[in-house]
């Protein structure tokens, strides 16, 4: 047995004609101290009206102060009281008033989902009994709380805050970034140099291959002009029996004539190695080791098995097109 | 809704300097995320120290009524607010134990006529005062 003193709420619950009104009284003010966006005479009128068939008989105010303290003791005596004394239509009807008081112009407060459930369970107000009952009140369902523990939820709410981080970190990347490349244009500049004069050799080598390579082109062709006669002879009788084929094959062959002719093979595998066509050997080897490792499946282990897959197929394209470029190159 | 103090093991009243430490030093991205946009910015730990605050209460409304296992108490909510039940004795008993001692103290005043013998006491008090007094000087003169 304690000594101490009575407490604000246990004085106003003794001078109460009736404590289960008192308490409900004490529970309302308490939801209602955690809407938002509402005045403080707003609060009291709201209470007053709401409880105006109540029979405590004291004034609002006192019992006003205690709910905005959030003094949990009286709450839990209040709640005791409630518990203790409810029957089950009166049960509801508090239920009742604290909804009607907890969304009067629209949204429930989080804490206020916190607390209606917290209500509904002291009262032994099961979930299907109180969302149908929210509904009924408030013409919306009863949703479970967002969560402001989470990034989404600020994202959502606060979204000037991230556009603004977003806008800071975009900066500083581009900062970064002009940084990095006055550092590559340097690098290249170097690398032309470096290119230019490979070139001018190149083309000393070239020159002379070219040279040897007229000669033999003039033998070569000597040869060609034999063949042809002879080859004219056979093609003209070939012509005539192919012409009902051709005839017959011709609606297909103009479309075919429309579209561009395909690409050859090689032109294609370079492509595939992102080259132009006409590069070098040791530029294809280049391409194939930079390819190589840009889509190797291992570098995709961490992410899906769809990722894998997909990385293979293509690693298996690039490594075709160099193996066929190292064949007939 | 989670409480985040708990889970980075830091206390509801922790500094920003803690706060960032113990948000670098967690081992779980989606957590540190979370934390870093909730716990790191005033203007939202406000918002979330309010709730979680509100949270605690009922949280312990809960474990002192037997409501722990409720209906509505499920989720992320229920296990990180839940408390384990306190031996805190009912406040109605208390309310009720008070007011009966109350009672009984005010019976007894009456019944022993309070007034008359707060004035008793107090005459016998003084009587006795006076006759020490006398003695005393008595005793200084014959000295």
């Amino acid at each position: 047995m304690s000594m101490a003193r009575f407490s604000p709420f246990e004085l106003v619950l003794l001078n109460s004609r009736s404590q289960v009104d008192t308490a409900t009284l004490l529970l309302l003010a308490w939801v209602l101290v955690n809407r938002q966006h509402v005045s403080e005479g707003q609060r009291r009128r709201r209470l007053a009206q709401v409880t105006a068939q109540f029979r405590h008989g004291h004034e609002l105010g006192p019992v006003m102060s205690i709910a905005h303290h959030q003094d949990l003791q009286a709450i839990q005596l209040a709640a005791e009281i409630l518990r203790k004394e409810c029957s089950q239509e009166r049960s509801l009807s508090v239920l009742h008033q604290s909804i009607t008081v907890a969304t009067d112009d629209g949204d429930l407060s989080l804490a206020n989902h916190y607390i209606l459930r917290f209500l509904a369970d002291l009262l032994n107000v099961t979930p299907t009994t109180l969302s149908t009952l929210f509904y009924e009140l408030t013409g919306r369902p009863l949703t479970s709380p967002e969560d402001p523990s989470r990034h989404a939820y600020w994202q959502r709410h606060n979204p000037d805050y991230f556009n603004q981080k977003a806008r800071e970190a975009a900066a500083e990347q581009q900062a970064r970034d002009e940084a990095a490349q006055q550092a590559d244009e340097k690098h290249q500049q170097r690398k032309q140099k470096k290119q230019r004069k490979q070139q001018e050799k190149q083309r000393q080598q070239e020159e002379a291959q070219a040279r040897q390579a007229h000669a033999r082109q003039e033998r070569e062709r000597q040869r060609q002009r034999d063949d042809q006669s002879r080859r004219e002879q056979a093609q003209r009788e070939q012509a005539r029996q192919d012409r009902s084929r051709y005839e017959r094959a011709q609606g297909e062959r103009r479309q075919w004539q429309r579209t561009a002719p395909p690409p050859d093979r090689t032109t294609r595998a370079l492509a595939v190695l992102g080259l132009p066509p006409g590069a070098s050997r040791s530029d294809v080897r280049l391409a194939y080791r930079r390819m190589a490792q840009l889509h190797h499946p291992d570098r995709f282990f961490t992410e899906s098995e769809h990722q894998v897959a997909l990385a293979s197929a293509r690693f298996q394209r690039i490594k075709n097109a160099y193996d066929y470029l190292m064949q007939t190159y | 809704m989670r409480d985040l103090y708990q889970r980075l093991s830091l206390s509801p009243e922790a500094s920003e300097h803690d706060i960032q430490d113990a948000v670098m030093r967690c081992p779980n991205s989606a957590l540190r995320q979370d934390a870093e946009s909730v716990l790191a910015v005033n203007e939202h730990r406000e918002a979330y120290d309010t709730l979680h605050q509100t949270l605690n209460d009922i949280g312990c409304l809960r474990a002192r009524l037997g409501l722990t296992h409720g209906a509505h108490w499920q989720g992320d909510v229920a296990n990180d607010f839940s408390l384990p039940p306190d031996h805190a004795i009912s406040r109605h008993d208390e309310l009720v134990d008070r007011v009966s001692n109350a009672v009984s103290l005010y019976n007894r005043w009456r019944r022993w006529r309070g007034p008359w013998l707060l004035v008793a006491v107090f005459a016998t008090g003084a009587g006795i005062g006076v006759v020490m007094g006398f003695a005393l000087c008595l005793g200084l003169a014959a000295g």
